[in-house]
Order: structure tokens, then C-alpha cells, then sequence
């Protein structure tokens, strides 16, 4: 179990950059194909000739269990001001890091790493086809504790 | 009319919210009675969205709660009532529209006599139930149920009320009816229980597609496997807690059992749904 303290407190009772935009420019899903659990998230774009597309209001909504909420509250306040290379970056570092963490924990993480990943590829094809809907990215870590794990 | 709904939903649960901070006990008295009568003017104010057909939805914005004394949201709430008065102009039905100017006339002036009282325990974090004493581990998990399931019950209280809402078999309606105040007693429980640990929080925003549900019969199979889920949890939080406290464990169990019951009124509930062949 995530071990809680203060700063996780505070992410459950007032997660940061929850709900959604009235009008986003882009809104990606990720889902986890075992329970059906998935984050939705928002985004507000800005762009300049040439420069990376700029990440400039976030929202996430969940239909999960508290951490996935945590992971986004933690992820999308990183997210936040950020421009779409610094964005790969940072999902790059999420995902990497998801080994070292208890499965159901790294299921939370990536599930809102790849819906932020969704987003930012649904910006890029709606710039060829303005009414293509949300991509949905399934996630490939289990909630489930692996069989050989389970009397560890 | 959509905006009232918004707004007597937020003012509903920020009523809630400080019956739940409140320690007087003539102030958390009125407030939950406040936060009832709230509710109930939801529901009028959403069954007359549906008989006029405009489409709505349960998206709210977030609720600021952390306040050290009660004053400050008693003042919050007068001011969303007043707001919620003067939008209830746009209710067409005379005799709605009557009572809820009545109602909030009177809740909106009786909140602000109500005595101030420092509340600022309800954030404190600390973690503590009463006189309990918890390891980390266990403590851990209370809370994590806590934040867990004080959103579900809130979640099912608003399925169960847009189903009811959409439907018109007494049956259904019954068995729909029973979950809702079933979970409006979990929630209050729960919250109750927040607020004394230090750790109160409004329950997140629901997405639409949770109870804007394409198949009632899925989302009942769904259902009846999350109560099996939720009565594992408390059995698993009862055992935790059992050493430490028998006190909390005997609630969790009690919790638990009531589950059991909700679970066998889902598979009633469902199996109307197939002997009917609709997904009404």
C-alpha cells in the first residue's frame, strides 16, 4: 500500500487541475482494459510558428481509485506550462519509473502518463481531421498482483 | 435552470460539508437537515429539466471547504443560497418556484445565527479517531477507505438519483430509492469520520458517462461486483483495525453487512430489468 502522508492527504481532498475545459483543443483517454478504470485529460493549447505546441491549462477527470487521482493530480500539475517535447519528456520519465513501483500503484501512473500522451497525439491529428474523437491508450501494466507474486 | 441545478448541487454539498465540521450538536442538527432539504430541491429542480426535456448533467465546480471557523462557509453557503434565489426567477413551475424562495429565505438568514465555532480539526491531518490509537499501517488504510468510498457513496447516491429520476417503474424505483438513503448514510458515516480524523474533503466531480449509463443491466452486473468488492474492503479493514480497536472493526463489519443486503436488491433490481427486456 502507497505509504500516505500530508502531501498525499492533500492531493485526494483538493486534487490539483481536476475536472475538465469548456472547449479543450485536444482530450486523450487512457484506459486499463482489466477493470475498465480510465483518465480523461483536457487540454488548452497555444502554439507559435515553429515551436513546440504549449501546454497552457490542463484538467483531468478519473473513473478509478484514489491514487490513480493522486498520480493525476501530481502529473498534470508537472504538466501544466510545459511545452509537448518537455511533456514527452516527462511521460518518458513516468513511465520509466513505474518499475520500481507496486503494480497497482504503476497501473494508476501510466494509465494518466498515456492519457496525457492521447491528448497531445489527438492535438496533432486534429490539425488533419478536426472532428477525429479522443484517442483512447490502453495501458499495459495490471492492477492485479502477478500469480508469482502473490505469496510474496 | 441549468444553472440553478449547478449551484443548489454545490450549495447541497457545501451544507453537507459543514454539518460535518460542526461539533455543536444543534449546529450539525440544522445544517444536515439544511443539506437534506437541498437535495430534495435538486431533485424537484431536475425533475423539471426532464418534464420540459432540456438535457443536464451533474458537472458542478470544485467546493472550497478549508476554513478554520464555521462563520466562514455559514457566510459561503447564505451567499449561495441568495444566488440560488435569485436564479430560481427562471423556474416556470409557480409553485416550485414558491418554495424554494420560501426555503431559502429562511435557510440563508438562519445559517448566519447559527453560533461560530473554530472547525479547523476537520483539516488538521491528524489522523486521529476519538480516543484510538492506530499503527501507521492501520491508520493508513482508514484513510484510504475513507477518501475511497466517501466518493462512492456520493457517486451512488447520484447514479441511483439520475436512474430514479428517468424512470417510472415503482419497483425499480423502490429498490433505487433504498440505495440512495443507504448511501446517504455511508456518506455521512464516512465523512463524520473525515472530519474527526482531520482529513475532510468534497468528494471529486463525477464523469457523466458513470450515471448517464448506456446499459442499466451492465451497470448493475458492474454494481453488484464493486458492493462484493466494497464488502471485502471492509472485512479486510475490520481485520486490520480489529486488534487495535474492536470498537472500529464491530463498524466496519456492520458496514459490511449492510452491503450484503445492497448487493441482493441490485440482483433484484436486475433481474426486473431482464424480465422486462428494457433498459428504460
Amino acid at each position: 500500500m502507497v505509504d500516505i502522508d500530508g502531501e498525499i492527504i492533500e492531493h485526494m481532498a483538493n486534487p490539483k487541475n481536476y475536472g475538465s475545459l469548456d472547449n479543450p483543443d485536444a482530450i486523450g483517454i487512457g484506459e486499463n482494459p482489466d477493470n475498465g478504470e480510465k483518465v480523461i485529460i483536457y487540454l488548452d493549447v497555444v502554439e507559435s510558428d515553429g515551436e513546440s505546441p504549449f501546454i497552457e491549462d490542463i484538467k483531468f477527470q478519473a473513473i478509478g481509485c484514489m491514487t490513480t487521482v493522486v498520480a493525476g493530480s501530481i502529473i498534470t500539475g508537472e504538466a501544466k506550462g510545459i511545452d509537448f517535447d518537455t511533456a514527452d519528456e516527462l511521460i518518458a520519465v513516468t513511465l520509466g519509473m513505474l518499475e520500481n513501483v507496486p503494480p497497482e500503484s504503476a497501473a494508476c501512473s501510466e494509465m494518466v502518463a498515456v492519457a496525457l500522451k492521447a491528448a497531445m497525439d489527438t492535438y496533432y491529428e486534429k490539425k488533419n481531421n478536426p472532428d477525429i474523437p479522443a484517442l483512447v491508450y490502453k495501458i499495459e501494466q495490471s492492477c492485479m498482483p502477478k500469480e508469482e507474486d502473490k505469496d510474496i | 435552470m441549468k444553472e440553478l441545478l449547478k449551484n443548489t448541487h454545490e450549495a447541497w454539498l457545501a451544507t453537507l460539508m459543514a454539518a460535518f465540521m460542526a461539533k455543536n450538536g444543534e449546529t450539525k442538527h440544522i445544517l444536515y437537515e439544511f443539506s437534506d432539504i437541498l437535495f430534495r430541491h435538486f431533485t424537484w429542480i431536475e425533475n423539471d429539466l426532464i418534464k420540459r426535456g432540456v438535457e443536464y448533467d451533474y458537472d458542478r465546480d470544485n467546493i472550497p471547504i478549508k476554513v478554520t471557523h464555521l462563520k466562514i462557509i455559514l457566510e459561503n453557503i447564505s451567499s449561495r443560497m441568495n444566488d440560488i434565489e435569485l436564479l430560481s426567477i427562471n423556474c416556470d413551475d409557480d409553485a416550485l418556484r414558491h418554495r424554494l424562495e420560501s426555503d431559502l429565505k429562511y435557510m440563508k438568514e438562519r445559517v448566519l445565527r447559527l453560533d461560530d465555532e473554530d472547525v479547523s480539526s476537520a483539516f488538521s491531518v491528524n489522523r486521529k479517531y476519538k480516543d484510538i490509537e492506530l499503527g501507521k499501517e492501520a491508520t493508513d488504510s482508514l484513510t484510504l477507505f475513507l477518501f475511497e468510498e466517501s466518493y462512492k457513496e456520493y457517486e451512488l447516491i447520484m447514479i441511483y438519483n439520475y436512474l430514479k429520476a428517468h424512470s417510472s417503474d415503482a419497483f425499480l424505483n423502490r429498490i433505487f430509492q433504498i440505495m440512495i438513503d443507504e448511501s446517504f448514510f455511508h456518506l455521512r458515516s464516512f465523512g463524520q469520520m473525515m472530519s474527526d480524523m482531520g482529513i475532510l474533503g468534497v468528494p471529486r466531480v463525477l464523469h457523466k458517462s458513470l450515471y448517464k449509463v448506456e446499459s442499466v443491466t451492465e451497470f448493475l452486473v458492474n454494481g453488484i461486483e464493486e458492493e462484493e468488492s466494497a464488502k471485502e474492503q471492509c472485512k479486510e479493514l475490520s481485520d486490520a483495525v480489529a486488534k487495535e480497536s474492536p470498537e472500529l472493526a464491530e463498524f466496519f463489519d456492520f458496514i459490511n453487512y449492510q452491503e450484503s443486503y445492497h448487493i441482493e436488491l441490485m440482483k433484484e433490481a436486475l433481474q426486473h430489468y431482464k424480465m422486462k427486456g428494457t433498459n428504460e
